[in-house]
């Protein structure tokens, strides 16, 4: 069975590990114990000790957080219950005038603000960018993952949650 | 050909039964036990690997049989092996979106009763382009033979290859004036085109007749009927080795095989729950010549896409609330998006295993009938349905990329694929001859990012996994325009940690010719067609056309002045405007206008793709080497990224480590400065909701989605609390 070390885990998710050895991770069979060493890589990263249950994105991860799950920040700052769209308790930085969007696209065409915007969703304590969302404008904010966290861990990780 | 016995084959009846073998059991034909497997597993492997070198050998063979460089240099084919009742049982590299829209081919013809009538013999060649009956769009030209061994039909052996000339209403295999079937070009509907191994004449003079350039297409015939003929006695002696039964059973185990690996790689790499995402895209065509009035001149679609993924592994994928089907050529069939699942899991979950139609039957599409993705008129046109489904895969892309973040297979998560325009063209070639010619370099777009490292630049496409542009020689052989430029658009790939995949920029020198018409189409006016992941923004994808008639480039040549070889990196005034002195043109969404001639200039640029992560994150050092190398501007740097650049006793920039640091913290702090909490914004907006102020056509999209599904009202209602029906849809029944 494939098997790496939580060194090369850490390196593979920091971007780090050199390539060619990349390549390898990729090509070889997966590495079935993966999970629970990323875990903790990531938990190893973060200044906080609540556990992880799942990353849910680069800088986002469900915790337990006493008896509640929450998402939180890799700051420490909790957007609330992991059921609810953490967007909703986030700051937000809406681009839909030509100025603002070209500041990101300084070279090239650009949508029509008045049929497009960029919504950037930022933590409220650190300024991380967790997500942007290009929409016409009115489009609702989309929930992008409703992990079902339960059936997860007691039916494919077989360990309890 | 009807002077026939009766049929003896009896395969409707055998398709019939597997289906509900399949709907009894779960398994593929019933096939519970993987028996042959588990007797010799080294046999059943290396059977398997047989047939996928049987399909790669009849592909390379027959390439070099086609005159088309779509085929020849980039690609644009696939074979496949497939069991009487048409399910994949191995398939070659390539073009692998079209093994499943041949698999509905064939099952098409069983179903529609060709075992009695046109007869389905030994030496039988069945040709077809009829996109409702099983294929993309129409020029995917699919070319199936059965195969006979004993006098039974032990299954079939089929080719595509993808047509550059297609006979539409405009030049090229992508018809992008098409608004309706009847304007899209040659249909060949499931037709018996050729009997005893040899393509009828009757059928190549129809093609002669109604192509505007038929070498590529009548030989792309004779290398797909090659290849399958190939693939056909391949199998027939690969029976005769093991014997009939044992091929019969282990056939089916191949496909029961590969649907099993199909759901234990999704509990291995993934994470069970409910998976959203959308795109857009924008369709301006306003004032352009040719355009029928049928429809709204100016459209923008949603795609709304939600995945589930349930602790069995199945992957069900639902475009509730996405928009109907229009008279335009971007529409798309039930066969065309079961492709666009097929090649996307192909390429993103069956690393491992085996390949065929099991892994598709491990999934489950909802597609709204009525809608662009199942249309319920079959008179609509789905030419440029890439146009439609890559943007939509690439959301599927994300969202499965998700998944493997969850789990920690981040080496294997991907922003996704993007649109990649296509330019088309004919009239009078360089020699003086009727021509015409889809110009497939756009099979090279930027990807986008991975969550370890920057996407790929121009080397990427959905619909082929080998990506190529194909030389500039072969091209110039095949067209009457000349390349002064092929660059890398810097700043093309979306903004991330991780950037997405830059793309090229093609000018071309409009050469020896008088009538040139150049069409585009493929990519989105307005609106970004692409999204960003975790951080990352989309690729700037709504580029315009940009073209000089009767340019001084003679002129500017003799006096060995400089040229212009690209657009630039000013938006508001090309290299063109600024080099070339002629009449100007820009020109937002399909490129259709009057006949170029020699002396015009053209350009054209294909897409990049989405970024990840959060620009601040960015490495400077890699930074510092992507402005070296024309990927990223300077200004981008530092304006985008936060990054720093000095510049070295060469000239050559360096990152400034100190100052980047310092930036990006102004940054930081600027962003927190500039943000407000979401509560807010949802409470200002809502008014702008309530009052429906937007432009015709967002509130036409709206009203659009609101009819077709109750789903999406509720949602977009509860979202906003407010009743949408009464705002985008005043008057109508509650």
């Amino acid at each position: 069975m494939t098997s790496y070390s939580k060194e090369v885990i850490a390196d593979l998710v920091a971007g780090t590990l050199p390539w060619p050895q990349t390549r390898r991770v990729m090509s070889a069979y997966k590495d079935d114990d993966r999970f629970f060493k990323y875990v903790a890589v990531l938990q190893d990263r973060v200044g906080w000790k609540d556990p992880i249950l799942l990353p849910v994105s680069d800088h986002l991860f469900i915790c337990q957080s006493g008896d509640e799950r929450v998402t939180r920040c890799e700051c420490g700052h909790s957007f609330g219950d992991y059921r609810k769209n953490w967007k909703l308790k986030a700051s937000i930085i809406v681009r839909n005038t030509e100025e603002t969007l070209r500041e990101i696209y300084p070279n090239s065409d650009i949508p029509d603000p008045q049929w497009m915007e960029i919504r950037e969703f930022i933590c409220p304590e650190c300024g991380t960018m967790h997500e942007v969302e290009a929409a016409a404008p009115g489009y609702p904010i989309v929930h992008d993952f409703q992990p079902d966290l339960e059936g997860f861990y007691r039916e494919w990780l077989g360990k309890p949650l | 050909m009807l002077d026939k016995p009766a049929s003896a084959l009896r395969i409707r009846e055998r398709l019939i039964e597997s289906e509900r073998l399949m709907e009894e059991t779960g398994c593929y034909d019933g096939i519970t036990e993987l028996q042959l497997r588990n007797q010799d597993p080294l046999k059943f492997e290396t059977l398997h690997t047989k047939l996928r070198a049987y399909c790669v050998s009849a592909r390379e063979m027959a390439r070099r049989i086609s005159a088309s460089p779509g085929v020849r240099e980039v690609g644009e084919m696939v074979v496949a092996i497939y069991t009487p009742e048409g399910d994949a049982i191995a398939l070659s590299n390539g073009i692998m979106v079209h093994v499943h829209t041949m698999s509905r081919f064939i099952k098409w013809m069983i179903r529609n009763g060709y075992e009695e009538n046109p007869c389905i013999r030994d030496g039988d060649i069945f040709a077809n382009n009829d996109a409702f009956i099983g294929t993309v769009q129409v020029p995917d030209v699919m070319d199936v033979v059965p195969i006979f061994h004993s006098g039974k039909l032990v299954g079939w052996a089929g080719a595509v290859c993808h047509e550059l000339e297609a006979g539409g209403i405009t030049p090229g295999g992508d018809v992008a004036l098409a608004q309706e079937r009847f304007t899209e070009g040659l249909f060949v509907c499931a037709e018996k085109v050729g009997e005893n191994d040899e393509i009828r004449r009757d059928y190549v003079i129809r093609c002669e007749r109604n192509l505007r350039m038929p070498i590529y297409w009548v030989l792309d015939e004779k290398a797909k009927v090659a290849s399958c003929i190939d693939m056909r006695e391949s199998v027939k002696a690969l029976i005769d080795e093991i014997g009939l039964d044992y091929w019969m059973q282990v056939s089916k185990e191949f496909i029961e095989e590969g649907r099993r690996a199909q759901l234990a790689r999704t509990r291995q790499l993934t994470v069970p729950g409910i998976y959203r995402g959308h795109t857009f895209y924008g369709h301006v065509t306003a004032g352009k010549p040719g355009y029928q009035p049928l429809g709204d001149p100016d459209w923008l679609y949603n795609m709304p896409i939600e995945m589930e993924i349930t602790t069995d592994g199945k992957i069900i994928m639902d475009f509730e609330g996405t928009q109907p089907w229009g008279y335009h050529s971007m529409n798309c069939t039930p066969a065309g998006m079961d492709g666009g699942m097929f090649v996307t899991l192909t390429q993103h979950m069956n690393f491992e295993g085996l390949v065929n139609d099991g892994a598709w039957m491990a999934t489950e599409l909802k597609l709204p009938h009525g809608t662009w993705t199942n249309p319920d008129n079959e008179m609509v046109a789905t030419a440029t349905s890439w146009a439609l489904l890559l943007p939509a895969y690439g959301v599927f892309q994300r969202l499965l990329s998700r998944s493997f973040i969850g789990r920690g297979f981040v080496e294997e998560a991907f922003v996704g694929q993007v649109n990649s325009p296509m330019i088309e063209m004919g009239g009078t070639s360089q020699y003086g001859k009727l021509f015409g010619m889809a110009h497939f370099e756009c099979a090279a777009a930027g990807s986008g990012a991975l969550a370890i490292k920057d996407g790929l630049d121009t080397a990427y496409v959905g619909w082929n996994p080998e990506s190529d542009m194909g030389n500039i020689e072969i091209w110039e052989q095949n067209m009457p325009m000349v390349y002064i430029g092929r660059s890398i658009v810097p700043n093309s790939g979306g903004a991330g940690k991780y950037r997405g995949g830059c793309s090229f920029i093609s000018t071309w020198l409009v050469s020896k010719t008088d009538h040139l018409r150049l069409v585009t189409s493929e990519h989105s006016s307005r609106v970004f067609d692409n999204g960003g992941m975790c951080g990352g923004y989309p690729a700037p994808t709504c580029q315009k056309h940009r073209a000089v008639r009767d340019s001084n480039i003679f002129e500017l040549a003799e006096k060995r002045a400089p040229l212009a070889h690209h657009t630039g990196t000013n938006p508001h005034r090309s290299e063109l405007e600024l080099r070339l002195q002629g009449e100007h043109v820009t020109m937002e969404g399909p490129y259709i206008t009057a006949p170029h001639r020699t002396g015009d200039v053209f350009t054209h640029s294909y897409n990049g793709g989405g970024g990840y992560g959060d620009v601040l994150e960015r490495d400077p050092l890699k930074t510092a080497a992507d402005v070296e190398n024309g990927y990223l501007t300077k200004e981008a740097a530092t304006g985008i990224f936060g990054i720093m650049l000095d510049e070295d006793e060469d000239g050559y920039p360096v990152a400034n480590l100190e100052a980047t640091k310092r930036h990006r913290a102004e940054m930081r702090a600027r962003r927190l400065a500039q943000a407000k909490p979401v509560s807010e914004w949802i409470a200002t907006e809502r008014c702008r909701v309530e009052k429906a102020d937007f432009a015709p056509e967002v509130k036409k999209m709206y009203a659009s989605a609101i009819k077709l599904s109750s789903r999406f009202t509720r949602e977009f209602s509860d979202f906003w609390n407010v009743d949408a029906k009464s705002i985008f849809m005043p008057g109508a029944k509650p």
